[in-house]
């Protein structure tokens, strides 16, 4: 399917689990067919990078899930940053740790995990819903009961699938993509490349299949589709273009400049619009 | 490398953040497995590596087990540390095996804010509904600080960086002082050394309070209670810390070059 098709399927207020980690391997793609739909309202959950400051740049997000938000190579996303301190994003603050143990929850189907992140932290202070609960075992420990963190949709993006959406990872590391996919009632899936199920067996070792079929309602071919969050070893991060979306953050005129370059089109002229970006800079 | 030089009457010149950087690889003489924070504890646990403690186990969060970076990471994601790793983890599995269980025996953090218990504050500047500064967020750190057998921080020291109160308690360390850490249930022994640019603290066996145990050599305790946005306890022993040795500072300043000199990160995880 495409990356419209899939964003087709959502719907404004939906509580939306993205993939990947800070600025790598980040389904982007999907993000961007986000942006040229209307969908609206969401509530975003993600190990934070630019997919979350473009949505809240373009005034998609209600609120945002994260245990942090940040570009890798830039600290913090100036989107992010931006949308935070206008006031204009509701914000749900855990840490890593907190938000593991509520999306293994819902992976679960789980109402909570026990956790000790949090304890003692601002975290609890400022979501007064979180609760603890006592060990009922011998050791009668206090716990924080981590709530399960429930997704309408997962979007997450692979190096390689086949098309009933088996996909495999390539890189060193595959973040939380397999715990976000079990975690939502529908997951969809973009991938460098598609291909035959047996040659995803050749690309690597069983284990390299993070995602399975079982969990997921679509497959979106997507060349360059992590663009410009790393997708090793098929690309890095694209850093100069990171520059100039980081740089996009600083007004409302250069937000507005950015969009009108990169973000007014499809997905093939934002990649033609890339290109020419580093055509210009050669 | 930023910073103040010290008075040119010392033989070797060095710089403020170079004194911070070494004594804070000092410190890691006796771990076994650091978990290390990108930024100035990656500099710190590298420099003691290449230095007195080449057997340190660096453990990164992106699930880089035993990394041996032959330069500084640029990030978090560089791929240098997956690719010098003796294993790569995924990230649950740092957490829940690795961090929670305590088997890591110095957690490494940097922090925007530290208050006079060694909590730390890496999420907000001012309000939390709307921010004046809005930082990264709290990322690991927290369960770092909750876990790990003992936690060292490093930052650089002013009347900004350590208030009276945090905008925002991030990462528990003593909380409100002796007795916090069990009452919270949190297993490991929390900050017992925090290094900055002007000097070391330590908790205060009781009161679990930060004490000013040393001083970098060219600072005096009253430039460290200008910096301090609290009123500050100074050990009775107050010592100096030792200078930079000229085996520390060209093992440091290889190690800062080797980041300028990284390949286009473009290329990296």
């Amino acid at each position: 399917m495409s990356a419209d098709e899939v964003v087709a399927s959502l719907r404004d207020g939906m509580t939306v689990g993205i993939g990947g980690w800070g600025s790598r391997r980040k389904p982007m793609a999907l993000v961007r067919a986000i942006l040229r739909s209307s969908v609206t309202d969401l509530t975003v959950v993600s190990y934070g990078g630019p997919d979350v400051g473009l949505l809240c740049a373009a005034g998609r997000v209600r609120r945002a899930v994260f245990g942090f938000v940040s570009l890798d190579s830039i600290p913090l996303d100036p989107h992010f940053r931006a949308a935070r301190q206008r006031g204009a994003v509701e914000a749900t603050e855990y840490d890593e740790g907190m938000l593991l143990a509520g999306l293994r929850a819902a992976a679960a189907r789980l109402p909570f995990l026990p956790t000790r992140a949090g304890l003692g932290s601002d975290v609890l202070r400022l979501n007064p819903a979180l609760r603890t609960v006592a060990s009922p075992y011998a050791d009668g420990e206090e716990l924080v009961a981590m709530p399960a963190i429930e997704l309408d949709v997962a979007l997450v993006h692979l190096n390689r699938a086949d098309r009933h959406g088996n996909a495999q990872y390539l890189g060193p590391d595959p973040y939380l993509d397999d715990v976000l996919c079990a975690a939502a009632r529908r997951s969809y899936v973009s991938c460098e490349r598609i291909v035959p199920t047996d040659e995803l067996l050749r690309g690597g070792p069983p284990q390299s299949l993070l995602v399975s079929r079982m969990h997921v309602a679509g497959v979106v071919e997507a060349p360059r589709g992590a663009h410009f969050t790393s997708c090793v070893p098929d690309y890095g991060r694209d850093e100069p273009f990171q520059r100039r979306y980081a740089a996009s953050g600083a007004d409302p005129v250069a937000w507005q400049a950015f969009l009108d370059e990169f973000l007014a089109g499809d997905e093939r002229s934002y990649l033609a619009a890339v290109d020419a970006f580093h055509g210009a800079a050669a | 490398m930023t910073g103040t030089d010290v008075p040119p009457t010392d033989p070797v010149p060095y710089t403020a953040d170079e004194m911070m950087s070494v004594a804070s690889a000092r410190a890691l003489a006796d771990a076994r497995c650091c978990f290390v924070g990108i930024g100035l504890p990656s500099t710190a646990a590298n420099l003691a590596r290449r230095t007195h403690a080449p057997g340190l186990v660096l453990v990164y969060e992106s699930g880089a087990l035993g990394a041996k970076p032959d330069r500084l990471p640029a990030s978090i994601g560089d791929g240098i540390l997956a690719r010098t790793a003796v294993a790569v983890v995924s990230v649950p599995e740092v957490f829940n095996y690795w961090l929670q269980p305590g088997r890591i025996d110095v957690g490494f953090l940097g922090a925007a804010q530290l208050d006079r218990f060694a909590n730390i504050n890496t999420t907000v500047i001012g309000d939390y509904a709307r921010p004046t500064v809005r930082l990264p967020g709290a990322g690991g750190a927290p369960e770092i600080a909750a876990s790990c057998r003992e936690v060292f921080i490093v930052l650089r020291q002013s009347a900004r960086s350590f208030v009276r109160r945090l905008d925002f308690v991030t990462s528990v360390g003593h909380g409100g002082g002796g007795g916090d850490r069990a009452r919270l249930g949190l297993p490991g022994a929390g900050p017992t050394l925090v290094i900055t640019d002007l000097g070391v603290f330590r908790p205060d066996p009781q009161t679990r309070e930060l004490t000013l145990t040393e001083v970098h050599p060219g600072v005096d305790v009253e430039r460290v209670r200008a910096a301090t946005g609290w009123d500050l306890k100074v050990a009775a022993d107050l010592r100096t810390t030792p200078a930079p040795t000229d085996v520390e500072l060209a093992a440091l300043r290889q190690l800062a070059r080797s980041l300028e000199a990284a390949p286009d990160p473009a290329r990296e995880g």
